[in-house]
């Protein structure tokens, strides 16, 4: 028995890393042509807990843009959480990130926010300043992750998991 | 108002007090008092009036306050008590439709979650009554029906005791349904997962997902309010998208689902959503999946039976019965199509011996044989006329009572049995000639006729296929003609051979000699007659002088021959017959002789 099932909106801009945290998290059921062609991939995966049921995850793998469109918006209803995902070495992706937080808001306004910083085994090359970091953290659950080297992915969904499911 | 004109009188009444009657009482009194009195005789009427109307609208007021309590009651009693009175249904008709409109133009998704469970039953059922003609009809069109697979499965529906039609549906509409999801409109979350025993599995909540994903995609794409998903088709894979205000339904269907399934879908999902309203204020939506009856409704194997593809509906037993039945038509067929195959076997064997025979016929050319088995056969070539006619082969052949026809066209052969065929016809070759002809050369042997060999040697090298002609034939020698003449040359020496006579019938001396020699003439004779197949007559002739008187003689003679006949007779040569007397063969001599003579053929 698990609890749940709850839909988890991933949003952010190209290409910084939403599919492979996705990837990273769960063993994929469709293709990733799905991204381009129908503009979203769905998965699922049952987090487990220490000593409680677990939770089922229904992830969105929304294809990446900076604006949601009307079909971008049709996705994301009835969603439960918002994983914002941005790439440390590209700071307008965190911009992006953020705008699409504030337009899915007018959506889901109770939905739980996490924020995923990825690329952080490249972080050296990172444009996000630390304190940019500091500042957000006071709003919004911020994780650094890799989906290369798989840090900091299970901490991210397991906030959503607690944030949901508490 | 009031209030001031009152103040107003008492003003006027205080400063001129002679005018008011009884003063000491009035003054005796409190003011107030006298303003009530005042205002009683002057308004009484009215005031009652004024109150009367107060207590009215008061009550009015509180009517209007308690009108929403009170409204359902009166409404239904009105409803009740005046059920036949048309000023109800006209008093009504006005704000209930206005409501309607108000609540549909202002509320339209309460409108439609609350219609939802019940617009589906009625428009089908308006739909079912508006069909079931043009089924019925479709059903007699397909009773009529006699194609071989018609006639199948009538025999089918005849066997399993049930109704043509729904034999029709059966083998029609083959399909199962592998899954079916209940899902959550907006967020296309899974709240119920059936999957049929033996279907494969599958991630219900991505599959969903993904679902719910290209219906909102399919729908964007051809434009808002258009539609949505209702199914999608890969080869024999359907799936089926029912939708509702709460939640759609979608089945995962293989094969060729009959409309009715859809229409179950529906209702089904009509079922749900009633269940749906049910819940508890504070349930939330995916607590449906845990409810009893939704479990029953999703059940794809209850679809599969209430659609009718379901195999363990109650027919199954008398198709299980009737089983024996099948397994006989089974084995019979079987036999059959092994009697056609053994049949058909032989047939070709007998055909193909008749193929060899006939391909060994000399002067016959085998071109082709038309074969209808059991039925017909013709037999094409070429035929030397000499040959011999292949048709007694044909008729003589094991093909039943098949008719049997040889279409031949003449040739001249070469082969050698046919040409010797043609010899004997064309030389007539008599017996103890022999013919043979090998490799173009013709051969002649024996003894013949002269005339023949004469013949045979101008006419042999004209035959068609005799290249050479070796002939050995002897002239032939018939032994009755070689003894023909030699009984010509006995008769001869036998004529040259006489008895003398001394006088009379007295022979000379000697004359058994003359005798014996004369017999065994007559014997040597009569063998070469037998040889030559003729009759030899004998008869014996006297000779006499002419001394003496011409009777005297002629007496002589006959004693002469009659002695010469007895003289053979005694020894051993009878039939031997006397000349006329009166001729006198040798005047010159006195003897007798025997005249032998050949007869016809014996």
């Amino acid at each position: 028995m698990s609890a749940g099932p709850f839909k988890v909106c991933m949003l952010g801009d190209f290409g910084v890393g939403k599919t492979s945290l996705v990837s990273r998290f769960v063993r994929s059921t469709f293709s990733d042509k799905y991204l381009t062609t129908v503009g979203v991939k769905v998965d699922s995966k049952e987090v487990a807990r220490a000593g409680r049921d677990p939770v089922k995850l229904v992830l969105w793998d929304i294809a990446g843009r900076n604006a949601l469109d009307s079909v971008g918006a049709n996705y994301l209803r009835g969603a439960s959480a918002l994983l914002l995902v941005a790439d440390g070495t590209r700071e307008a992706s965190l911009a992006s990130a953020l705008d699409l937080l504030m337009q899915a808001r007018g959506l889901l306004p109770n939905a739980l926010a996490v924020l995923a910083m990825n690329k952080f085994d490249l972080l050296d090359r990172w444009e996000v300043a630390p304190p940019t970091l500091t500042q957000l953290r006071r709003t919004l659950a911020v994780f650094e992750t890799s989906a290369a080297t798989g840090a900091g992915v299970e901490d991210a969904f397991a906030a959503i998991v607690a944030g949901l499911a508490p | 108002m009031a209030g001031e004109g009152e103040k107003a009188i008492a003003a006027a009444t205080g400063a001129d007090g002679s005018a008011v009657p009884a003063a000491a009482d009035v003054a005796a009194a409190s003011p107030r008092d006298d303003y009530e009195r005042l205002r009683e005789l002057l308004f009484g009427d009215e005031r009652r009036e004024l109150a009367a109307a107060r207590e009215r609208i008061a009550e009015l007021e509180r009517a209007q306050r308690d009108l929403p309590r009170r409204l359902p009651d009166a409404a239904v009693a009105a409803l009740h008590e005046n059920r036949d009175n048309p000023r109800v249904a006209d008093a009504l008709a006005a704000p209930v439709a206005q409501a309607l409109g108000a609540a549909v133009h202002d509320n339209r998704q309460s409108i439609i979650d609350a219609l939802f469970p019940i617009i589906g039953p009625m428009i089908r059922r308006a739909i079912a009554e508006a069909l079931r003609g043009l089924v019925d009809n479709l059903n007699g069109a397909i009773e009529s029906s006699f194609t071989p697979r018609g006639l199948k499965w009538r025999v089918e529906a005849w066997r399993a005791g049930v109704p043509y039609a729904q034999v029709v549906l059966r083998h029609r509409l083959a399909y199962g349904i592998d899954h079916v999801f209940l899902v959550e409109r907006d967020s296309g979350l899974v709240l119920r997962h059936v999957a049929a025993p033996g279907a494969a599995p599958l991630d219900a909540d991505a599959i969903a997902g993904m679902l719910t994903a290209l219906g909102d995609f399919v729908g964007d794409s051809v434009g808002g309010d258009r539609g949505a998903l209702d199914s999608a088709q890969v080869g024999d894979s359907l799936v089926w998208v029912e939708h509702g205000p709460q939640a759609n339904l979608a089945c995962f269907v293989h094969g060729v689902p009959p409309p009715q399934l859809r229409g179950l879908l529906e209702q089904r999902l009509e079922d749900v959503h009633a269940r749906i309203l049910a819940l508890p204020a504070d349930a939330p939506l995916q607590t449906i999946g845990d409810d009893e009856r939704v479990r029953e409704l999703l059940d794809p194997v209850q679809m599969l039976r209430e659609a009718g593809a379901d195999g363990s509906t109650a027919a199954a037993p008398a198709q299980r019965k009737s089983f024996k039945p099948v397994l006989a038509v089974a084995l019979l067929a079987l036999i059959a199509l092994g009697w056609f195959v053994v049949e058909r076997w032989r047939w070709n064997a007998r055909v193909a011996a008749l193929r060899d025979t006939l391909a060994a016929q000399p002067g016959f050319v085998l071109g082709d044989i038309e074969s209808r088995p059991w039925r017909s056969l013709v037999v094409h070539g070429l035929l030397d006329p000499d040959a011999p006619s292949p048709q007694a082969l044909i008729e003589q052949a094991d093909l039943g009572k098949a008719n049997r026809r040889l279409g031949a066209t003449g040739f001249v052969s070469a082969d050698d049995r046919v040409v010797l065929r043609r010899a004997q016809r064309l030389l007539q070759a008599p017996a103890g000639v022999t013919l043979d002809a090998r490799g173009g050369v013709l051969h002649i042997g024996g003894e013949a006729p002269q005339a023949w060999i004469d013949a045979a040697a101008l006419r042999a090298p004209l035959i068609a296929g005799v290249a050479r002609v070796e002939s050995t034939v002897q002239v032939q020698i018939d032994p009755k003609r070689v003894a023909r003449a030699a009984l010509e040359h006995a008769i001869a020496e036998l004529a040259a051979r006489n008895v003398d006579f001394v006088r009379e019938d007295e022979p000379v001396a000697g004359s058994d000699a003359a005798v014996e020699a004369i017999a065994a003439d007559v014997r040597r004779a009569q063998a070469f007659a037998r040889e030559a197949g003729v009759a030899l007559q004998l008869r014996a002739a006297g000779s006499s002088d002419e001394s003496g008187g011409g009777d005297i003689n002629a007496r002589v003679r006959a004693l002469r021959a009659r002695w010469l006949a007895l003289a053979l007779a005694a020894r051993g040569i009878a039939d031997v017959g006397e000349d006329d007397a009166n001729a006198n063969p040798d005047p010159t001599q006195r003897s007798a002789r025997i005249h032998a003579s050949i007869g016809g053929a014996r």
